[in-house]
């Protein structure tokens, strides 16, 4: 493979070792924490498109848990259109599904593309970073301009969605208060909420790209 | 306001005048119908008010129906209904030309959802475009569009190219393929290029609209009844697809229904050699093994389904090709085990050139069966096959026939017509082993072992010969409540107590849907479909099966000997018509049945 990778459980676990450091594996699926004192770590979905089957079952729960509604005073999940999700599931032909998230990037080219000057106060732009990692905006402060979304189009998975009416950027994944819907309903377990590498590739997540690959190692078609 | 869980919206749209309305849909007849194959079967019938209509005329109806569980994350339930006037079908005696069955044809995959997403409870497309078009609907705004530079394209060639035109990948589409624009009775409507609509059909009468494919993408839900307890049903229902029926779960995974490939083998239950045998001996060649190790990759679900049945790989050898979903049951029993072929890559090649060409895959292996066997006997000779020969087991003619039968080139506008055509044409008994019923081909399953079920599937499918038909008034209905909800029948085991399928649609609707009230809208249904088909002229000489299954008995196999037993057929037919309290002379429907299921219109 060239400078290339496709994000999956197992070069994940193949990055790690490489990297070498003290790496401890645990858990069931034997590579669930990680502890490293060189190297910085994150906490992030990380998701195996060998495992996918296409099935967007963590559309319908991340929109769901994310557009609550209120019944009676109840605030309850809603009915989960995907439209309304912060994953989404990519097809393409031949057969490969991409499924694609915010990838928390240690860079935040999104934030980096926000022109509103950072608050004295808390330093924030109107994109920031929360405390637990998230991307978030003040739609207060924020101007509607959707660099934002250029950024994350250009450079990463092209997650940021502008609300069409207001053009203020959505789609950011809320890891829905610590414990992912996504990766709680995956009738597949190819989604996965793990602590990795905070300078992973984030070159190549546009989802074409990562079809593109893997329809080249699945199907080997010029070969 | 609609009835909670539904729209009540259908998307109508008239190809002729180019006029696009959104229609409500009465109330009672969601309440009767519920959606899906049962409403669309209203909306024809209504579309239709007399009797006779030539399929491919303008007059004829196309409807696309999700269901009620469509678009919501029910696990397993999305599919789509594709409902219309069968060109497929006709009666041995009937007033009408044209008179044919009701057709109603499923698929799985993301389109039906998709609808529902858009704000409408089905479409419905009438009329002819003067130019090829397809329609693009993104909510509320709908456009027929040119499709010109789509005519002619393969289905495998066209899933991309509508998403090249369309610009976001987020569009979900249906389409046919080259049979269906050359009206081709037995052309499909496709989706995703593999799941199709394939019995019946629909895709010829799509060609015969000028339709090439529909384009929907959309950003609603409808509102539920009781929301709350739709989430706790919800929740439970994962947890049981996570915890229940493992090896059933593990069984679709592994396999899908090419797994049952070798098991029906061995029970003598497949169509070999156009249903002259139960059992194929080289079946392990094209079966899930066979598959798992040369040819899958890929195991795909439809929208929110735990079981991803469909395979996909790709194929190499003397016939390379990119594998989307194959073989699955059906196809690799039709154009494998029927025809002998047990080459697993030019099965593989057989699958993907009918799918590219948008063509039902039982038919075309059941026709392509009878035409080797009408060789084999002599009935026909290479002059009557544009020169080719035609022996059992050539991949290479077979791949031929299905370019001619899509293309209607020579031999292949005879055969395109099916069966029972072709026994008409070619005479020499050969209407005994022509294995239709109505005009329909059978399916992969095959008829006297497990007879008692069989036969009374095939010869009561209201759309002509139908393996998924059931075979008692009780299976029937809940086929047809299964096919209007929208639900799966392969996850159907998951489905049971409190939560079974009318709990949820209680939830949906608000409405307190009773099992009784439940068990009895399916009976409706289907009672509805048979009297469509009276109104058409069919009766009762054509709830039948094929002469051979009562002549021919299976030479190999642990079933060596099986035949269908005649009388017991009769008798068997005879009990099936006094449950369902249908006249045991004609077959048809009596007055205070009909009545009694709130079918009082369909009665003259």
């Amino acid at each position: 493979m060239s400078n290339y990778k496709i994000y999956t459980r197992r070069h994940f676990l193949q990055d790690v070792t490489l990297g070498g450091g003290g790496l401890i594996i645990l858990g069931a699926l034997g590579f669930r924490i990680f502890k490293d004192q060189e190297r910085n770590l994150i906490k992030a979905i990380s998701i195996d498109f060998e495992k996918c089957a296409g099935c967007r079952t963590c559309e319908t729960v991340c929109s769901a848990f994310n557009n609550p509604i209120t019944i009676d005073g109840e605030q309850m999940n809603g009915l989960g259109n995907p439209y309304l999700s912060n994953i989404k599931v990519h097809h393409f032909n031949p057969d490969v599904d991409v499924p694609v998230t915010c990838a928390l990037c240690d860079d935040t080219p999104c934030i980096n593309a926000c022109p509103v000057s950072p608050d004295l106060i808390t330093g924030r732009k109107a994109l920031y970073r929360d405390n637990n990692m998230t991307i978030k905006n003040d739609i207060e402060r924020c101007i509607g301009c959707k660099q934002c979304a250029k950024a994350c189009e250009n450079l990463r998975g092209g997650i940021i969605h502008p609300n069409p009416i207001t053009n203020k950027p959505e789609r950011m994944c809320t890891l829905c208060d610590g414990n992912p819907s996504c990766v709680d309903n995956c009738p597949f377990g190819a989604l996965a909420y793990v602590e990795m590498p905070i300078d992973r590739d984030l070159e190549n997540l546009a989802p074409a790209k990562i079809a593109e690959k893997l329809i080249e190692q699945l199907y080997q078609l010029n070969v | 306001m609609a009835i909670k869980g539904y729209y009540g919206k259908l998307l109508d749209i008239n190809l002729t005048t180019g006029e696009i309305k959104k229609t409500e849909i009465p109330e009672e007849d969601i309440k009767r119908f519920i959606g899906g194959r049962g409403l669309g079967t209203k909306i024809l019938w209504d579309k239709l008010p007399n009797p006779g209509v030539d399929p491919f005329s303008p007059e004829n109806a196309l409807l696309f129906m999700p269901g009620p569980f469509s678009g919501l994350p029910i696990p397993s339930s999305s599919r789509t209904c594709v409902v219309t006037k069968s060109p497929r079908t006709s009666a041995i005696n009937t007033k009408y030309k044209h008179g044919s069955t009701v057709s109603y044809s499923n698929m799985g995959g993301f389109f039906g959802p998709e609808i529902k997403f858009a704000g409408y409870d089905g479409i419905c497309v009438t009329g002819k475009a003067d130019k090829p078009v397809y329609i693009k609907i993104e909510d509320d705004k709908v456009e027929i569009l040119d499709a010109t530079k789509f005519w002619g394209m393969g289905t495998e060639e066209l899933d991309n190219a509508l998403i090249d035109e369309l610009g976001d990948r987020k569009f979900e589409s249906c389409y046919i393929g080259p049979a269906g624009e050359n009206l081709v009775p037995m052309a499909c409507i496709l989706n995703t290029a593999a799941r199709a609509a394939g019995r019946g059909g629909t895709g010829s009468v799509m060609g015969s609209k000028n339709l090439k494919a529909i384009a929907v993408k959309g950003t609603q839900s409808p509102k539920l009844g009781d929301h709350k307890k739709y989430l706790e049903l919800l929740s439970q229902v994962r947890i049981s697809f996570r915890d229940d029926n493992k090896d059933s779960l593990k069984w679709w995974r592994y396999g899908g229904t090419a797994n049952a490939l070798e098991s029906s083998s061995k029970n003598g239950t497949q169509a070999v050699k156009n249903y002259s045998e139960g059992t194929y001996e080289e079946i392990e060649k094209i079966g899930t093994e066979a598959n798992r190790e040369k040819v899958w990759k890929r195991d795909f679900a439809c929208f929110s389904c735990a079981l991803a049945c469909k395979k996909s790989g790709i194929a190499k050898g003397s016939y390379s090709v990119m594998v989307h979903d194959g073989p699955e049951y059906e196809t690799g029993t039709m154009l494998g085990a029927n025809l002998l072929i047990s080459d697993l890559t030019g099965l593989q090649k057989l699958i993907a050139v009918s799918d590219d060409y948008g063509i039902d895959i039982i038919s075309v292996g059941n026709t392509i069966g009878f035409l080797m066997e009408a060789y084999e006997k002599g009935i026909i000779d290479k002059s009557d096959l544009d020169g080719m020969s035609l022996n059992w087991g050539d991949v290479q003619a077979s791949l031929e026939m299905i370019r001619k039968i899509s293309t209607k080139e020579g031999i292949g506008e005879q055969a395109s017509k099916g069966v029972k055509y072709l026994a008409e044409h070619l005479g020499h008994d050969s209407h005994k082993f022509a294995i239709h019923v109505k005009g329909h081909e059978l399916a992969a399953w095959n008829v006297p072992v497990n007879s008692d079920y069989w036969s009374i599937t095939y010869a009561t499918s209201n759309r002509g010969a139908c393996h998924m038909n059931g075979g008692s008034p009780e299976s029937q209905d809940l086929a047809a409540l299964r096919d209007s909800i929208a639900a799966c029948s392969f996850a159907s085991s998951w489905y049971k107590e409190e939560l079974s399928y009318s709990q949820f649609l209680s939830v949906i609707t608000g409405l307190e849907w009773t099992e009784e009230d439940f068990a009895k809208a399916g009976t409706r249904i289907f009672t509805l479909e048979k009297m469509f088909n009276y109104r058409e002229g069919f009766n009762i000489e054509d709830d039948t099966l094929p002469p051979k299954f009562f002549e021919n008995k299976f030479t190999v196999g642990d079933h060596k000997g099986a035949i269908v037993n005649r009388s017991e057929f009769k008798r068997n037919l005879r009990d099936y018509y006094k449950l369902r309290a249908w006249d045991t002379r004609t077959s048809k429907p009596k007055d205070e049945t009909l009545k009694d299921l709130d079918l009082d219109f369909t009665i003259a």
